[in-house]
């Protein structure tokens, strides 16, 4: 059985019907082909999934696609304006803040969703805040660094708006 | 199947765990997202209430401060944005981090099913390790939590990891009018107040001969076993210590 359902990614309206057993990790990137939202565990544990859903950060690949039904989600796809890039995603690449990149967009959403909601995060609300996230060949310390640098100058992580 | 925050059910229907011919998603039911706090009337937790907004409220930080913490020490920010208290409970999980303060805060589960409306006492809720008093057609719609004026709680999480892991053990220990009570997870098939344990520590002054009694039997009312996260060893000694120190911190 398919359900219909109505609803946002980065701001373009959609309207799909969906089995009740994809996720919206697998609406996101087999329907929609908005690839930049990984999947590393699927069972809520690495992050790689996560996704701004109505202005809190979820883990797509734990909701199920029927739930998709009026909701507001911005991916990864969604920071950049264009080829101009998030001041948190410059941030990233000044500090070295990736390797092979896998848990990036993750990340950035996790930190994006913080820096919304208070611009200026202390050290510990960070790494707060990215603890769900996992990175298995960076290491925290750069990307902490990276985003310590938008939260010192209190900028909005994100472009668009 | 009824479908809350689904943090349990997603990855049980991921596995085949389970096999529900339906699914029912409960959290577009008006009044199911309330939380509210009188001291005339204690704690409301709708069932659909989340571990982050129940963990962030200024009620519940200000008057249960220790199911506060236990809220927030579930997974991570992603997962306690959608993962709720009553699905926490239901899912009926020896290491439920939720399950040990609301067990020594005496709370009640409202349920209601074809038959009405009916309440559990949450001593009376965890049968065995994800089995409840709950019936296949009834639903939770909420949580009550009795107001104790002047109370104080430690809850303590020991886990293999700082954040974003499984409790290897949980507890809460209560000290309300100058009686105590405990409540232990992950060390029996489900999470479980310490009746023997409370009834030591209620019969006089709590000095350190006490407490050495306390532990004792407290060690004699869990049965931890042997696991991926600790061996039964660890886990009595961490029963010791977690006991130990919350009635030190209590005093
Ligand atoms: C990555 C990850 C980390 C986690 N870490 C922790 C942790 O540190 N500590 C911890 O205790 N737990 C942890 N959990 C599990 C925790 O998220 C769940 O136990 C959660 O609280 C369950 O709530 P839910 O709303 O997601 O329930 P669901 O998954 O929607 O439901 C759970 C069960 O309860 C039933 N149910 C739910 N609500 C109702 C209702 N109102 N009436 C009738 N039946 C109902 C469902 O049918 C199902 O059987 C973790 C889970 C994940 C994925
Ligand atoms: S893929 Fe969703 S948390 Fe790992
Ligand atoms: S950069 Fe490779 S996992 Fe983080």
């Amino acid at each position: 059985m398919k359900y219909h359902v109505h609803f946002y990614v980065n701001g373009d309206a959609y309207d799909l019907d969906v089995p009740a057993n994809k996720t919206m990790l697998d609406v996101l990137r087999d329907d929609l082909f908005l690839t930049g939202t990984k999947e590393g565990c699927g069972a809520g544990e690495c992050g790689a999934c996560t996704v701004i859903v109505d202005d809190v950060p979820l883990n797509a690949c734990l909701v199920l696609a029927p739930e998709l039904d009026g909701v507001h989600i911005t991916t990864v796809e969604g920071l950049s304006d264009g080829p101009k890039l998030s001041p948190l995603q410059q941030s990233f690449i000044k500090h070295g803040a990736l390797q092979c990149g896998f848990c990036t967009p993750g990340f950035l959403m996790s930190a994006t969703a913080l820096l919304n909601e208070n611009p200026h995060p202390t050290r510990e609300e960070i790494i707060d805040s990215i603890s769900g996230n996992l990175c298995r060949c960076t290491g925290y310390k750069r990307i902490v660094e990276a985003i310590e640098e938008i939260a010192a100058r209190g900028q909005t992580a994100e472009t668009q708006e | 199947m009824v479908l809350n925050g689904g943090t349990d059910v997603v990855i049980q229907l991921r596995d085949r765990l389970i096999n529900p011919e339906y699914v029912v998603d409960i959290k577009r039911i008006p009044g199911l997202d309330e939380l509210r706090f009188s001291k005339e009337e204690g704690l409301h937790i709708g069932a659909c209430v989340n571990m982050n907004r129940l963990g962030g409220d200024e009620n519940v930080r200000t008057y249960y401060p220790f199911l506060a913490n236990a809220a927030l020490s579930v997974g991570s920010k992603q997962v306690r944005n959608r993962a709720t208290c009553a699905g926490n409970l239901i899912n009926a999980s020896p290491l439920a981090d939720t399950s040990t303060p609301l067990l020594c805060l005496e709370a009640v589960l409202e349920v209601e099913g074809p038959d009405g409306k009916r309440e559990i006492p949450i001593n009376e809720f965890f049968v065995f390790v994800r089995k409840t008093t709950l019936q296949k057609d009834e639903i939770v719609t909420g949580i009550r939590v009795p107001y104790y004026e002047g109370a104080e709680g430690i809850f303590t999480k020991v886990s293999r990891r700082n954040k974003v892991d499984l409790s290897t053990v949980c507890s809460t220990v209560m000290k309300y009018a100058g009686q105590y009570r405990a409540a232990f997870g992950s060390v029996a098939p489900t999470p479980r107040r310490l009746p023997k344990t409370e009834a030591c520590l209620n019969e006089g002054p709590l000095d350190d001969a006490r407490i050495d009694r306390a532990v004792e039997l407290a060690l004699s009312e869990v049965s931890p076993i042997d696991d991926v996260r600790a061996s039964k060893q660890y886990r009595l000694d961490v029963v010791a210590m977690a006991l130990r120190r919350g009635l030190e911190s209590l005093g």
